[in-house]
């Protein structure tokens, strides 16, 4: 089982727990957001306490992390409230301690939390991947329309994180004092969200306050939507974000589901009946060859004989063309 | 569902296991919690669906950003006979 539908819940409202993995140190308390119990992938609000320090050293999960309150050193840096980091699996993260102690938003996407004490980075590490950022003080306010159907202006978007492939995405989002939205929606992936600062209102859920938390799964009803005072939040979503926009209350995630499906077929009709026919019931996905195709690999030269500059091939490239049946003779 | 990123293979220990298995049960009953607050919220709730198609059917629906549509009140929904008010949902459409 994945992750179940959590929401809404507040942080607030729970104490937090002492972290008992090892590798963690003294000093690591925490509140459980949301929990895959297959995976261990999970969501938590943490406290380091004044004086924390942990070892250099690597996750066996890519983890994301916002400084809630307070300042965190890493490897000699102060970072302060806003920096998000994105730490790909295997990445050796220098020390982190904090002086004073601090609070922070600490997500695992593919495994439980884990500490392998290290000075580098495991050899499998996506090293190139790890990036951070004050999302505060130097990513601008956006509009919030990253897909089409949109948001109503008014609800604003950092983009933190973006996955090329899945299209998953992280992201600060803000609704200004005032803000209201009234559709229902739905998406076809999964939605969480926590609330750093302020109150949003939904019309299933009702209040969302500071510390307010969401994990959705997909094809759940949500909305309408308003913020009398303004808010803002951590969002993340697991691929592509589509607003499926509606005004029934009384979907099921079933209905919606084949709403959706019912969606694609009226716009990619040819697609659709390929990809449900009988004929291709593949068991895991359908194949992109971009994924298979036999490549050129580290073999030098063979490229076309003649370049976009009019030019002819010049003739070293790594091997001869002996063989019979070759046209070439060199 | 997970996000769909990377991960390296490892092999988990017992207090991972037990540490796991802990909070799996902790996170059911939040889950049992939250799913009573939204049950009693229900009455609240109703009252929320009836003013949200008032709004629709006078200021308009916001069919895309702030472009909005009027819905015409004979267009508005009516609730399926014998269907139980429900807004959460364990595995979402994967639910039995």
């Amino acid at each position: 089982m994945a992750r179940p539908h959590i929401e809404p819940f507040c942080d607030r409202d729970v104490a937090f727990k002492k972290m008992s993995l090892a590798g963690f140190g003294n000093g690591m308390h925490y509140k459980m957001l949301s929990f895959d119990p297959d995976t261990g992938a999970c969501s938590m609000s943490v406290q380091l306490d004044n004086g924390y320090r942990r070892a250099p050293g690597f996750s066996w999960s890519e983890v994301e992390m916002m400084v809630i309150e307070g300042e965190l050193t890493v490897g000699g840096r102060t970072c302060r409230k806003g920096h998000y980091f994105y730490v790909p699996a295997g990445y050796a993260l220098p020390e982190i301690s904090t002086q004073d102690g601090c609070l922070l938003l600490f997500l695992t996407n593919t495994g439980e939390p884990s500490h392998q004490e290290s000075d580098s980075h495991h050899a499998l590490a996506q090293t190139d991947l790890y990036h951070d950022v004050d999302s505060y003080m130097d990513i601008p306010w956006a509009l919030g329309n990253v897909t089409k159907p949109s948001v109503a202006n008014g609800c604003l978007i950092k983009l933190l994180n973006f996955n090329p492939i899945s299209q998953a995405m992280t992201f600060l989002y803000c609704m200004t004092p005032n803000f209201s939205q009234d559709n229902i929606s739905y998406h076809d992936c999964a939605e969480e969200s926590y609330h750093l600062w302020g109150t949003s209102w939904m019309m299933q859920f009702g209040n969302l306050p500071t510390g307010g938390y969401f994990w959705r799964p997909a094809y759940i009803n949500h909305g309408a939507f308003a913020s009398e005072f303004g808010c803002i939040a951590l969002g993340r979503v697991d691929s592509k974000l589509f607003n499926h926009f509606h005004y029934n209350p009384w979907t099921t995630p079933q209905e919606n589901r084949e709403r959706s499906a019912a969606r694609l077929y009226k716009r990619d009709p040819l697609l659709y009946r390929w990809a449900v026919s009988q004929n291709h019931n593949h068991p895991h996905s359908p194949q992109d060859f971009e994924d298979t195709m036999s490549r050129r690999g580290a073999e030098q030269g063979h490229d076309n004989e003649h370049k976009t500059d009019g030019s002819r091939h010049d003739h070293w490239h790594g091997h001869n063309h002996y063989d019979d049946g070759s046209a070439y003779k060199h | 569902m997970t996000f769909k990123h990377t991960s390296i293979e490892h092999t988990r220990n017992a207090k991972e296991e037990e540490w796991i298995a802990e909070e799996a049960a902790e996170q059911e009953l939040r889950f049992k919690n939250i799913q009573q607050a939204m049950k009693d919220l229900s009455t609240q709730r109703e009252k929320w669906y009836q003013e949200f198609f008032d709004r629709i059917s006078t200021r308009g629906f916001n069919e895309d950003g702030d472009q909005k549509i009027q819905i015409a009140p004979e267009d508005l929904p009516t609730k399926p006979e014998g269907r139980e008010d429900q807004v959460v949902w364990r595995c979402g459409a994967d639910d039995e």
